[in-house]
C-alpha cells in the first residue's frame, strides 16, 4: 500500500466528519478494508509521531483524532 | 522556583529522545541471597505472623519481615523504607501484590533488630508506620484503586474506607487464627480498575443516580457522538432543547437503562453523576482466585448498598466485622469465605452473618441470572 | 498552620493501620522545610490542596476531579492519565495535575539506590506523592503538572533507563508474582517471562494498537496470587505434567507433629493435632491420595495440580520436573456483560527462552483480536460473542476434553457445510422422485 496515499484518505476523512474530532482504531481499520489492522494502526501511530493526528484517552480507552482539533482540546486553558 | 530543564526540547521532542526501553531489569534488584538460590528453593514456613523463612537447596536461608503499607505512599515515606533496607538489608528491598513491604535479611540473628525497629516507628499521628503481619490464615492488606484522591468517576473514597476497615480488622492482620486466608479488596466504581470481583470480601463503589444533563453546555463541552458511543447499554440519544429561545443540541437518557457506570461521563464533562445521597458501597463476598481444592470464584452481592459514611464509614466496617466473624467462628480449617458459604447454603449464610436479604441480591442482568436462581427443591428452613 | 482545614481527614490519623494522612502531612512538612533546598518544580503546598481537595470529597461525598484526554508525552498513547481539579481557585496547586505510570520492575524487588533516584525526581518535579503501586502494577506518581511530563520523561529514560507502563487501548504493563526468586512452588521463572514480554511487546504497550485494553499477567503456580485468572485478557499460570515428589520421612514428620501443617500458616489458633485424612486426603478434589501403611501415595495421572496438598505439606510435596504453564484467555471485570474467568486455551507449554511458541500463541490472539473485536469489546467479550471453537480456530489448536468443563448439553450445532457429507446442495426434483408432493 502507498503510504503516502494512505496518509492523504486519512485526513481527508478525519477532515470530513463533522462533530465528532476523535475516532477508534477500528475506525481507521474502516478506511482500508483490504489491509492488515497492524499495517494501519502502525501508519496512524507513525502519524500521531510526526504530529498530524493526536491520542486522547480515557485511561481505559485510546481515541485519535487530528491534532489540537475538537472541542476539549485547549478546554483547559494550561498552556 | 525557576523552571529547570531536563535536557528536553519542546521545539524538537524527537531530538536525543529515548522510547521503548522497558522496565528496568530485575536482576538489577535482586538481593544476592535471592540473586544466588533462584529457583533452588526447597521449603518456607511462616515463624510468627509477618515473619517467613525460605530455606534454599545450598542452605542458604531468607528471612522475610512483611509489613503493611498504605498504597499511597509518600516520598518521605519511601526514603524512610530506603533507610531501614540500607541499615538491616543491603539496600534491597520489596513490594508484594497487595501493597505489603517486604524486608528480607540472610540469617535469622538479623531478624529481631530489624522486626524491633519496624514495630516502633510511628507516625506523629499515632499510626504504626509498619505494622508486621499480613501472613499465613490471617486478613492482609486490601487491595485497592484511586478514589476521591485522583479519579474522576468514583462512587466513594479508597484510602479512606481502607483505613476504616484495617483499622478494625487490623488484629487480623497481626495474627493468624482464620480458617483460611481473607482477601478484602476495594474498587471505588463498577468499572473496577481493581479487579475485586474475585475476592473473599470486597468493597464496591457504586452509583445509584443516572447523569445530570448540563443541557446549556453540553454542546459546548462535548462531542455528542461519543457521549452517545460511550453507553454501554445505549441509554443515550440525541436531543434538542430550547433554552431562553436558543434551540440547542443535546442528548437525553434513558434513565431507567443507567447502569451508573459513568463512562458517558468520562466522555463528556456535562453529565455528572457523583451524589451524596446516591452513592456509597456494595459488599460482595465468596470469590477467590486460587485454584485450591475448588476452582476460582467470583465474588456474590451480599450486601445491595450502605452510605457513604466519611471519615470512617462505620456501617462497612461493621458489615465486614460481621462476615469475617461469622466465617471464622463457622468454617473448616482451610475453609475458604465462598467455599464455606457454599458448604452451609447461602441462606444460611445471611443467617449466621446477621444480614438482610432483599430482592436487589436476586440477579437479574441478562442471560447469566437465570442460572444463579434454585432449580431444585433442596434447600433449607 | 495549615493551609486547609481537614477536620474529617484528620479523624484518620488514629488508630494503628498506617494512616495516609498522617503520611501526606509529613510530606507537606518535608516541602515546607525542604532541607536539602531543591528547587521544586510545582508549587511546594500541592500536597496540602491534595488533602484539601480530599477533605472536600469529604465533606461533599463527591469527587472533584475531572478527566483530560489529550496529556502525555510525545509519540504515547499510554502512561498518562490527565486529571484536572474542578475547584482550580480554591486548589490551584493541583489545578492540572497529571497521573504518570512508571513500569514497575518484574517481582517488584528494589535497590534503595534505584528508589531514592525514583524519590528525588518525584520530589523535584512531581507532588511527591505515589502509589507503591498501582492496581495494574505500575509504581504510581500522583500528580504533576502538565508541563513537567516531558521533562520526567526524559529524565526517567536518559537518567534511571526506565520507561513508561501502558493506559488506554494499550498492552498493559504486565505483572508477575514473586515466582521462583523466592517461592518453591513456582514452575517457571515469571520475572523472565514477565519482563522478556514487556520488552518484546514495547510498541503495544505504549501505542495504541487494540480495541481496548489488554492485560498479561504471570502467576508461578495455580495458587495464583497476582490473580492473573481473575483479570487477564491473557494469564499465564505456571503447572507441571509429572509426578509430585514425595518425601516420606517429611510426610512421618507431619503426622507425627514435628511440622507444622500449611507452614504454619494457621499457628494463631488451636485446630488440634494434624490429621493427614482429614486435611490432606479427604480433601483432595479428586481423591487421588491415599496412605499405605505410613506411605503417602499419589495417583498422579488423576492429580489436577489444586496445590492444596502440596501447600499443606510443603517440605513433604514437591511440585514435578516438568514443568511448563497453562494460558487462559478472556479474563475481565464485570463490566459490561458480567465477569468473566480466563479459559483455558493452552493447557501446557514450556517457558524457555526465547518464548517463540508462547508469542506465537499471543500474536494469532491478537491478529484475530484486532480484525473482529468491536471498539471496547475486551477479548473475553469477543470469544463469548464469535465462540471458543472460533477461537480455537484462530490459534489452530485442537479441541481437546481439557477446553471445557463438561460438553454441550444442548444439540443445536451450526454445522458447516463442509463438515456435513455431500454438502446442503440438493435437487429437490429427485427427492420428489420418492416423495410425493
Amino acid at each position: 500500500m502507498d503510504e503516502v496515499e494512505a496518509r492523504k484518505t486519512i485526513v481527508a476523512t478525519l477532515e470530513g466528519k463533522k462533530g465528532k474530532s476523535k475516532f477508534y482504531l477500528k475506525d481507521f481499520y474502516a478506511m482500508f478494508p483490504e489491509e492488515k489492522p497492524r499495517t494501519i494502526k502502525n501508519i496512524v501511530n507513525k502519524m500521531v509521531g510526526e504530529g498530524t493526528l493526536e491520542y486522547w484517552s480515557s485511561g481505559s480507552t485510546t481515541l485519535i483524532g487530528l491534532k489540537g482539533v475538537g472541542k476539549q482540546a485547549g478546554a483547559e486553558h494550561e498552556d | 522556583m525557576a523552571f529547570i530543564s531536563s535536557g528536553y526540547d519542546p521545539n524538537e521532542p524527537m531530538k536525543n529522545r529515548i522510547t521503548d526501553i522497558g522496565p528496568r531489569h530485575y536482576e538489577d534488584f535482586y538481593p544476592p541471597v535471592i540473586a544466588k538460590n533462584k529457583g533452588k528453593w526447597l521449603y518456607h514456613e511462616i515463624l510468627e505472623p509477618g515473619v517467613l523463612v525460605h530455606v534454599a537447596e545450598s542452605g542458604d536461608e531468607v528471612y522475610t519481615v512483611r509489613v503493611g503499607g498504605a498504597r499511597l505512599m509518600s516520598v518521605t515515606h519511601i526514603r524512610e523504607i530506603c533507610d531501614i533496607a540500607d541499615k538491616y538489608c543491603g539496600g534491597h528491598v520489596r513490594w508484594t501484590t497487595r501493597n505489603n513491604i517486604e524486608f528480607m535479611v540472610d540469617s535469622k540473628d538479623k531478624v529481631a533488630p530489624l522486626k524491633a525497629d519496624l514495630a516502633s516507628r510511628k507516625f506523629d499521628g499515632g499510626s504504626f508506620k509498619f505494622p508486621i503481619g499480613g501472613t499465613g490464615a490471617g486478613i492482609t492488606n486490601i487491595v485497592h484503586t484511586q478514589g476521591w484522591i485522583h479519579c474522576h468517576t468514583p462512587a466513594t473514597d479508597a484510602s479512606g474506607p481502607v483505613k476504616a476497615c484495617m483499622d478494625e480488622l487490623f488484629a487480623d492482620f497481626q495474627s493468624m487464627r482464620m480458617p483460611a486466608q481473607v482477601r478484602v479488596s476495594l474498587a471505588c466504581c463498577l468499572n473496577m480498575c481493581g479487579a475485586v470481583h474475585c475476592s473473599d470480601i470486597a468493597i464496591l463503589g457504586y452509583h445509584r443516580k443516572p447523569p445530570m444533563l448540563d443541557h446549556e453546555y453540553l454542546d459546548k463541552m462535548c462531542e455528542i457522538p461519543l457521549a452517545i458511543a460511550a453507553c454501554p447499554t445505549a441509554a443515550i440519544k440525541p436531543a434538542k432543547v430550547e433554552i431562553n429561545g436558543q434551540k440547542l443540541n443535546t442528548v437525553s437518557i434513558n434513565n431507567s437503562r443507567c447502569m451508573f457506570c459513568g463512562n458517558c461521563y468520562t466522555m463528556c464533562p456535562a453529565l455528572p453523576l457523583a451524589d451524596k445521597e446516591g452513592d456509597g458501597i456494595v459488599i460482595m463476598a465468596g470469590g477467590k482466585v486460587s485454584n485450591r481444592i475448588s476452582a476460582p470464584k467470583f465474588s456474590k452481592v451480599v450486601v445491595a448498598f450502605l452510605p457513604n459514611e466519611p471519615p470512617r464509614w462505620p456501617s462497612t466496617t461493621d458489615t465486614i466485622k460481621k462476615i469475617v466473624e461469622a466465617y471464622a467462628a463457622g468454617a473448616n480449617k482451610y475453609e475458604r469465605l465462598g467455599e464455606w458459604a457454599e458448604r452451609i447454603g447461602w441462606e444460611r449464610f445471611f443467617e449466621r452473618c446477621d444480614l438482610p436479604f432483599t430482592h436487589h441480591l436476586i440477579d437479574d442482568f441478562r442471560d447469566p441470572a437465570y442460572f444463579t436462581w434454585r432449580q431444585t427443591t433442596q434447600f433449607k428452613f | 498552620m495549615a493551609k486547609h482545614e481537614t477536620p474529617m481527614l484528620d479523624q484518620l490519623e488514629s488508630g494503628p493501620w498506617p494512616s495516609f494522612v498522617s503520611d501526606i502531612k509529613q510530606e507537606i512538612a518535608h516541602r515546607k522545610a525542604n532541607p536539602n533546598n531543591v528547587e521544586l518544580q510545582i508549587p511546594a503546598e500541592v500536597p496540602e490542596d491534595i488533602l484539601g481537595v480530599l477533605e472536600l470529597s469529604f465533606k461533599h461525598g463527591r469527587t472533584h476531579w475531572k478527566h483530560g484526554g489529550i496529556v502525555g508525552v510525545f509519540g504515547y498513547g499510554g502512561g498518562v492519565i490527565g486529571r484536572y481539579c474542578d475547584q482550580p481557585e480554591m486548589f490551584p496547586g493541583v489545578a492540572h495535575f497529571h497521573t504518570i505510570r512508571v513500569n514497575q520492575p518484574a517481582g517488584k524487588f528494589y535497590s534503595t539506590e534505584f528508589l531514592r533516584k525514583l524519590c528525588d525526581l518525584w520530589e523535584f518535579r512531581g507532588s511527591g506523592i505515589t502509589n507503591m503501586h498501582g492496581s495494574t502494577g505500575d509504581i504510581v506518581f500522583l500528580g504533576t503538572h502538565t508541563k513537567q511530563l516531558e521533562e520526567i520523561f526524559f529524565e526517567l529514560t536518559h537518567n534511571l533507563n526506565q520507561d513508561l507502563g501502558g493506559s488506554g487501548s494499550n498492552l498493559r504493563t504486565p505483572s508477575d508474582c514473586i515466582g521462583q526468586a523466592r517461592c518453591e512452588y513456582a514452575c517457571y521463572d515469571t520475572q523472565a517471562l514477565c519482563h522478556a514480554l514487556t520488552n518484546e511487546y514495547q510498541d503495544e504497550l505504549h501505542r495504541p494498537a487494540f480495541p481496548y485494553k489488554f492485560k498479561f499477567k504471570f502467576d508461578g503456580c495455580p495458587n495464583c496470587c497476582v490473580a492473573s485468572i481473575a483479570r487477564a485478557d491473557m494469564s499465564f499460570v505456571g503447572t507441571w505434567r509429572d509426578d509430585i515428589k514425595i518425601d516420606q520421612e517429611a510426610v512421618k514428620a507431619y503426622i507425627g507433629g514435628e511440622i507444622a501443617p500449611n507452614a504454619g500458616a494457621h499457628s494463631g489458633r488451636d485446630w488440634g493435632p494434624f490429621d493427614i485424612q482429614k486435611e490432606v486426603i479427604g480433601l483432595c478434589p479428586t481423591g487421588c491420595m491415599w496412605m499405605e501403611g505410613d506411605k503417602l501415595m499419589i495417583d498422579n495421572r488423576e492429580c489436577t495440580r489444586c496445590m492444596h496438598c502440596i501447600n499443606v505439606m510443603p517440605r513433604a510435596l514437591r511440585i514435578g520436573d516438568d514443568r511448563g504453564l497453562s494460558i487462559l484467555v478472556g479474563a475481565k471485570a464485570p463490566i459490561l456483560d458480567g465477569a468473566q474467568m480466563g479459559s483455558l486455551l493452552v493447557p501446557f507449554i514450556k517457558a524457555e527462552d526465547p518464548y517463540d511458541e508462547i508469542k506465537e500463541v499471543i500474536e494469532k490472539v491478537w491478529d484475530w483480536w484486532m480484525e473482529e473485536g468491536k471498539n471496547r469489546e475486551r477479548l473475553g467479550e469477543l470469544i463469548k460473542r464469535q465462540g471458543f471453537q472460533r477461537l480455537l480456530e484462530m490459534t489452530e489448536i485442537e479441541p481437546t476434553p481439557q477446553h471445557v468443563k463438561e460438553p454441550r448439553s444442548n444439540p443445536y450445532i451450526f454445522w458447516k457445510e463442509e463438515e456435513v457429507e455431500g454438502g446442503w446442495q440438493r435437487d429437490v426434483n429427485k427427492f420428489r422422485e420418492d416423495h410425493k408432493r
